[in-house]
C-alpha cells in the first residue's frame, strides 16, 4: 500500500513541475525544496551574515584587532568597546569579527583538503574496484583507527601549532569518511545502464569518472562537506583552546576562549568568554541545520 | 560463530601493522629531537647525551627502530616515558581505568537519554516532541564540549557551588566508606554530564532515523495486521530491528568517545589518559605519546571487532552467512 | 445469505505536500461468507488502499478515511475504537501481503511470530500455542514443521515464507482473509502452488477471501466475483464467468486483451495506450477517457455512474449508460 503511494508520488513530481514551468533543472528543484525548509534557511542566513561580518570586518569596526591599549584592559562593555576589551586592552568585538575570519577559513580550507583526498581516493577505489579498492579501503580503515582529537593533538604538537598545520591535520585525518561515501555511490552507479552505454561508446575512464560518475555523487558530497565544515570549525576551536591550534596574537574563537582559564574572568567577565563560545555554537548549528536541509532537499525519500 | 570471530581477528592484523607504520612514520619524521628537553639541561655532558641517544635507539636507521619497537610491543613493552621515567604500559594501566569510567559512564548516560527520545521522536514524527528532540540533539552536536564544560563549571561549580569542578576526588582528605564513593561520584557528575549530553545528540538522531526506517517496513505492517497493540509493535517488533545499527554504531563510536574524553579530562583536571597525553604533548614525551596513540588505536580496533561480533549476535541473518 | 463484509461509499484520501490524492474515491462492494472477491486494477488504482482501509491500517497522516461505511459481521468498523479494532485484526480479518521476503520480522523466529497472534487472540498458553503453530505449518504444507518452527525467516525461500504468512493469517480461523497480491513476487510454479493451497484451505476452513491483484489469471483461477478498479473507483463488477466472457468497460476489455490467451490467435498482445493518470490531476469526466478507444464528448465532461446492466453486473461507462434526458 505504501509502495503504491510512493509510486504515485514519483509520477507526480515531474508532471507537477512541468506544469508550473517549462523545464526545471535538478538544482532548481533542490533549491525550491530547500527554500521550503525554514530551519535550513535560518541556518543559511546566519552563515551568510557571519561570513559578511568576517569579510567586511575592517569596515565594520573603527578598532584594529591588534591595537593594544594598556590604559583600558579587561574593560566591561561600553559605548566605545561594545564587547569590552581583553587583557591587553584590545577591542573584543573586533577580535570576534577577525576570529570569525580564521575559523571560517580553517573550516573551508580543511574541508577542501578532505574533499580533495576523499573524493579522489574514493572515486578511484569505487571505479577500479578489486585490489585498488581493497588497498584504499584498508588505508581508510587504518586512518579511522585513530581517535581524532588525540591524534590531531599529537600531530599538531609534532609539527608545531600553526593555522596551516591545523588545516592540514583536519584535512589529512578526515578523508576516510568522504572516501567511503563516494566509493559506495560510485560502486552502485558503475553497475547502472548509463555506464554500460558509456563503455559501449568508448569513453575514457577519466571522462567517465569526471563527467558521469562524480556529478551523480555530488548530492552526498555537498551534504557531508557542509557538515564537515561544522566539524572542522569545532576541531579547530578545540585545538586552539588547548593552545595547539592557531597561536595568539591571531584571534580565533577557540583561542579567545582561553581567557576563561582565568577563574576571575570566568566568574566576573562574561564578555570575554561567552561571545566566542556562542559564536562557535551558532555557526556550527547553522551549518548543521543547512546540512540537514540539504540532505532532505537532495533526497526527499529520506525525509519521510 | 567461532570461525567468524577468528576470521575477523585475522583481518585486523594488517590494519594494526598499517597503524603502527603510520604512527611510527609520523613520529620519526617529526621535526625536533624528542630528547631536546633533556639536552637543554646544562648538567648533561655530551657523553651522557650520546648514551641517552643510544639507550633510546635514536641513532640507528628508521626501519631497525621500527622493528625493535614492534617486537617490543608484541612482548608488551611499549617503551619508557622520558619525563615520568616509567614504562609506558604501566603509566597507561594506571590511568586507563579513570578514563574508562568517564568514557563508558558517559556512553551509558548518552544511551539512556538518546534511545527513548529517539524512539518517541520517530513514532511521533513531526510532533512538538519530535521537533524539541531534534533541536536538543542538534544542540548537543553543535556545542563545543569545552564551552559547554565552561558553562557547567561556571553555573554548577562556581555560581551554585553544588559540585566540585576538578579532579576525581577531593585532595588531601581521606574519607571513610561510603563517603569516599560519594565524593568520587560528585566529582564525576559534571564531566559525565558534559560528555553524556553532547554525545547523546548524534546517537539520538541515529536512533530516530533508524527507527523511522524500520517502522516503514512490511513486517511492521504485518505486526499491526495481527492485531498487536501499538506498544508491542513499536517496542518489540520495531525496536529490536532499529537497535541493530545503533549497536554497530556504538562499537564504532569508541574513537569519538576518547576524543571527547581528552578535552573533558583536561577541563576537569581528570587524572586519566587524555590528560596524561596532553601533558606528554606539552613536554614532548614522544615514547609516551606514541604508546598512548598505539593503545588508542588498539582499543578502537577492539571496539570495531566487538561491534561486528555483537552485530552477529543481535541479527540472526548474519550468523549463518 | 447475509453479507459478511459490506463496503459503502468508501473514500480514503492522502494529504500530501503536492495536494490531496483521492486514492479511494467512493467504492462499494460486498462479500458473502466463504466467497472469494477479486479486486483487479493496475498499480495505483486504489485496490491496496481499499484493503488497508478495511483493516483500518491507513497511516494517518498522510492518509485518512474521509467517508463511507465498512460493515463487517453487522458492525461498522469505522466507528469501532482502536482497541475493538485490534480484536478484529488478525482474529476475524487476517491479511497476507505481496512481499513474503520482507513481511516477516527478520529478528524473530517464524514460530514466535505465528504464536504471537495465537496467544493474543485465542488466549492459549505458550505450549498450546506452539502446538497450534506446528499444526498450522503442517496444514500449509511446510515439511518438518516441528523442526523448523524455531528457524528465522531468512532461512526460508520466498514461497515457503508466503506459506508461513498464510499459516500465520489462518491460525486464528479468520472469517475474512485479505490477500494483497499474494503471488506477485513469486516464481510462476510457486505461484500455482500457493494459489492451490489458498483454494484448498478456503474450502476446508470456509474463509472468505478478498483477493487483490493486477493479474487476471489469478482472479480467473480463484475468484467468484470480480470488481475492476480504475483511479480510485470501481469501473466494472461481475461474476467471474460473465466478466471473462463479455467484458463491458473498455478498460476491462483492454486488460483482458493485454493478457496472453491460448484461445486467441492474434499475433501480438494489445496494450492499453497511455498510462495511469496522475492522481493529483485526474481528468474531468470519466477518468479513463484519455486512454479510451471509444471516447465520446460526454466522457470528457461528466463522470458516468456505476449502473446495473442486468443481473449482478454493473459498469461505469457512458457506452452502457444513457444520460438521463440526453435522448
Amino acid at each position: 500500500m505504501i509502495k503504491e503511494d510512493k509510486k504515485k508520488k514519483q509520477q507526480v513530481d515531474p508532471n507537477a513541475g512541468a506544469k508550473k514551468e517549462d523545464v526545471m533543472g535538478p538544482w532548481k528543484i533542490i533549491w525550491k525544496r530547500l527554500l521550503k525548509n525554514k530551519l535550513a534557511m535560518v541556518g543559511l542566513a546566519t552563515i551568510i551574515v557571519v561570513a559578511l561580518l568576517a569579510i567586511f570586518a575592517p569596515y565594520l569596526t573603527p578598532h584594529s584587532p591588534s591595537a593594544v591599549n594598556m590604559a583600558k584592559t579587561n574593560a566591561a562593555p561600553d559605548n566605545v568597546n561594545l564587547l569590552g576589551t581583553d587583557d591587553l586592552g584590545r577591542d573584543y568585538l573586533t577580535r570576534l569579527f577577525y576570529g570569525g575570519r580564521i575559523s571560517l577559513t580553517v573550516g573551508l580550507v580543511s574541508t577542501s583538503i578532505r574533499l580533495l583526498i576523499g573524493v579522489t581516493l574514493g572515486g578511484i577505489a569505487g571505479f577500479y574496484g578489486k585490489r585498488v579498492d581493497n588497498f584504499i579501503m584498508r588505508l581508510a580503515d587504518i586512518f579511522s583507527c585513530f581517535p581524532f582529537l588525540p591524534i590531531a593533538i599529537t600531530v599538531v604538537a609534532l609539527l608545531g601549532p600553526s593555522i596551516y598545520n591545523v588545516m592540514l591535520v583536519i584535512g589529512l585525518l578526515g578523508w576516510p569518511g568522504i572516501a567511503r561515501i563516494v566509493r559506495g555511490e560510485i560502486l552502485s552507479l558503475r553497475e547502472r545502464e548509463f555506464m554500460e552505454a558509456a563503455t559501449a561508446l568508448g569513453i575514457s575512464d577519466f571522462r567517465k569518472i569526471m563527467k558521469h560518475l562524480l556529478p551523480n555523487t555530488m548530492a552526498s558530497i555537498i551534504v557531508s562537506a557542509t557538515i564537515g565544515i561544522a566539524a572542522a570549525i569545532l576541531t579547530e576551536s578545540a585545538l586552539s583552546y588547548l593552545g595547539l591550534g592557531v597561536a595568539p596574537p591571531t584571534p580565533t574563537w577557540g583561542n579567545m576562549l582561553r581567557s576563561a582559564e582565568n577563574q576571575f574572568t570566568l566568574r566576573f567577565r562574561w564578555w570575554l568568554w561567552i561571545p566566542p563560545g556562542l559564536a562557535i555554537f551558532i555557526v556550527v548549528i547553522s551549518l548543521n541545520l543547512l546540512g540537514d536541509g540539504l540532505r532532505d532537499a537532495l533526497d526527499p525519500r529520506l525525509k519521510q | 560463530m567461532g570461525k567468524y570471530i577468528i576470521r575477523r581477528l585475522i583481518q585486523q592484523i594488517p590494519i594494526l601493522i598499517g597503524v603502527s607504520i603510520l604512527l611510527f612514520t609520523i613520529f620519526h619524521f617529526a621535526p625536533g629531537n624528542p630528547l631536546a628537553s633533556l639536552f637543554s639541561d646544562p648538567n648533561m655532558t655530551p657523553e651522557q647525551i650520546q648514551q641517552l641517544q643510544e639507550a633510546y635507539g635514536f641513532d640507528r636507521p628508521a626501519y631497525e627502530q621500527y622493528f625493535d619497537w614492534l617486537t617490543n610491543m608484541l612482548r608488551g613493552n611499549f617503551g619508557r616515558s622520558i619525563q615520568l621515567r616509567q614504562p609506558v604500559s604501566v603509566l597507561i594501566q594506571e590511568r586507563m581505568w579513570t578514563t574508562f569510567q568517564l568514557a563508558f559512564g558517559s556512553l551509558f548516560l548518552s544511551l539512556l537519554i538518546a534511545i527513548p527520545i529517539g524512539v518517541i521522536s520517530a513514532t511521533k514524527q513531526y510532533s512538538i516532541f519530535d521537533y524539541a528532540g531534534t533541536i536538543f540533539a542538534l544542540m548537543g552536536i553543535s556545542i563545543p564540549s569545552f564551552f559547554f564544560a565552561l558553562l557547567m563549571i561556571r553555573f554548577f561549580g562556581i555560581h551554585l557551588k553544588w559540585l566540585p569542578i576538578s579532579g576525581a576526588q577531593s585532595p588531601g582528605i581521606i574519607y571513610a566508606f561510603p563517603y569516599n564513593i560519594i565524593d568520587r561520584a560528585r566529582h564525576m557528575i559534571l564531566p559525565l554530564a558534559v560528555l553524556g549530553l553532547t554525545g547523546a545528540g548524534s546517537l539520538m538522531r541515529y536512533t530516530r532515523s533508524s527507527m523511522l526506517e524500520v517502522i516503514r517496513q512490511d513486517y511492521i505492517r504485518t505486526a499491526r495486521a495481527k492485531g498487536l497493540k501499538e506498544k508491542v509493535v513499536i517496542y518489540k517488533h520495531a525496536l529490536r530491528n532499529a537497535l541493530i545499527p545503533v549497536i554497530t554504531l556504538l562499537g564504532f563510536s569508541l574513537p569519538t568517545l576518547f576524543s571527547g574524553a581528552v578535552i573533558i579530562e583536561i577541563m576537569f583536571v581528570w587524572p586519566g589518559m587524555g590528560r596524561m597525553q596532553f601533558n606528554s604533548v606539552i613536554q614532548r614525551d614522544y615514547p609516551l605519546l606514541l604508546g598512548i596513540n598505539m593503545f588508542l588505536a588498539l582499543l578502537t580496533l577492539t571496539g570495531n571487532l566487538l561491534a561486528d561480533i555483537s552485530y552477529a549476535f543481535v541479527d540472526p541473518r548474519i550468523r549463518y552467512d | 445469505m447475509k453479507n459478511l463484509l459490506e463496503v459503502k461509499n468508501l473514500r480514503t484520501h492522502f494529504y500530501t505536500e503536492d495536494g490531496i490524492i483521492p486514492a479511494v474515491d467512493g467504492v462499494d462492494f460486498s462479500l458473502k461468507p466463504g466467497q472469494t472477491l477479486g479486486i483487479v486494477g493496475e498499480s495505483g488504482c486504489g485496490k491496496s488502499i481499499t484493503s488497508m482501509s478495511v483493516m483500518r491500517l491507513i497511516p494517518n497522516p498522510p492518509g485518512k478515511i474521509v467517508d463511507g461505511q465498512i460493515t463487517f459481521d453487522d458492525r461498522n468498523l469505522l466507528t469501532l475504537s482502536e482497541a475493538e479494532m485490534r480484536k478484529i485484526r488478525g482474529n476475524d480479518i487476517a491479511m497476507i501481503f505481496q512481499e513474503p521476503m520482507t513481511s516477516l520480522n527478520p529478528v524473530f523466529t517464524i514460530g514466535s511470530q505465528i504464536m504471537e497472534a495465537i496467544m493474543l487472540h485465542q488466549k492459549l498458553d505458550k505450549k498450546a500455542a506452539r502446538e497450534k503453530c506446528i499444526e498450522m505449518l503442517n496444514l500449509v504444507g511446510i515439511p518438518r514443521a516441528a523442526e523448523i518452527v524455531d528457524d528465522y525467516p531468512h532461512q526460508f525461500s520466498g514461497g515457503m515464507r508466503q506459506r508461513v504468512m498464510i499459516a500465520m493469517a489462518l491460525s486464528c480461523n479468520p472469517k475474512l482473509l485479505i490477500a494483497d497480491e499474494p503471488t506477485t513476487a513469486l516464481d510462476v510454479t510457486i505461484q500455482a502452488q500457493i494459489l492451490e493451497l489458498m483454494k484448498e484451505l478456503k474450502e476446508k476452513l470456509n474463509t472468505a477471501i478478498m483477493l487483490i491483484t493486477h493479474d487476471l489469471g489469478v482472479v480467473a483461477e480463484m475468484a467468484d466475483y470480480i470488481i475492476v478498479m480504475y483511479a480510485g473507483r470501481v469501473v466494472e463488477e461481475a461474476n467471474v464467468y460473465d466478466l471473462f466472457e463479455a467484458p463491458k468497460h473498455p478498460y476491462t476489455v483492454g486488460l483482458l486483451n493485454s493478457k496472453p490467451n491460448l484461445q486467441r490467435t492474434a499475433d501480438r498482445l494489445e496494450v492499453i495506450p497511455g498510462s495511469v493518470p496522475n492522481p493529483l490531476a485526474i481528468p474531468p469526466g470519466c477518468a479513463f477517457n484519455p486512454r479510451c478507444p471509444h471516447v465520446m464528448d460526454i466522457c470528457r465532461e461528466e463522470m458516468p455512474p456505476l449502473e446495473s446492466i442486468g443481473g449482478e453486473r454493473k459498469v461505469r461507462c457512458w457506452l452502457h449508460t444513457k444520460k438521463e434526458g440526453a435522448k
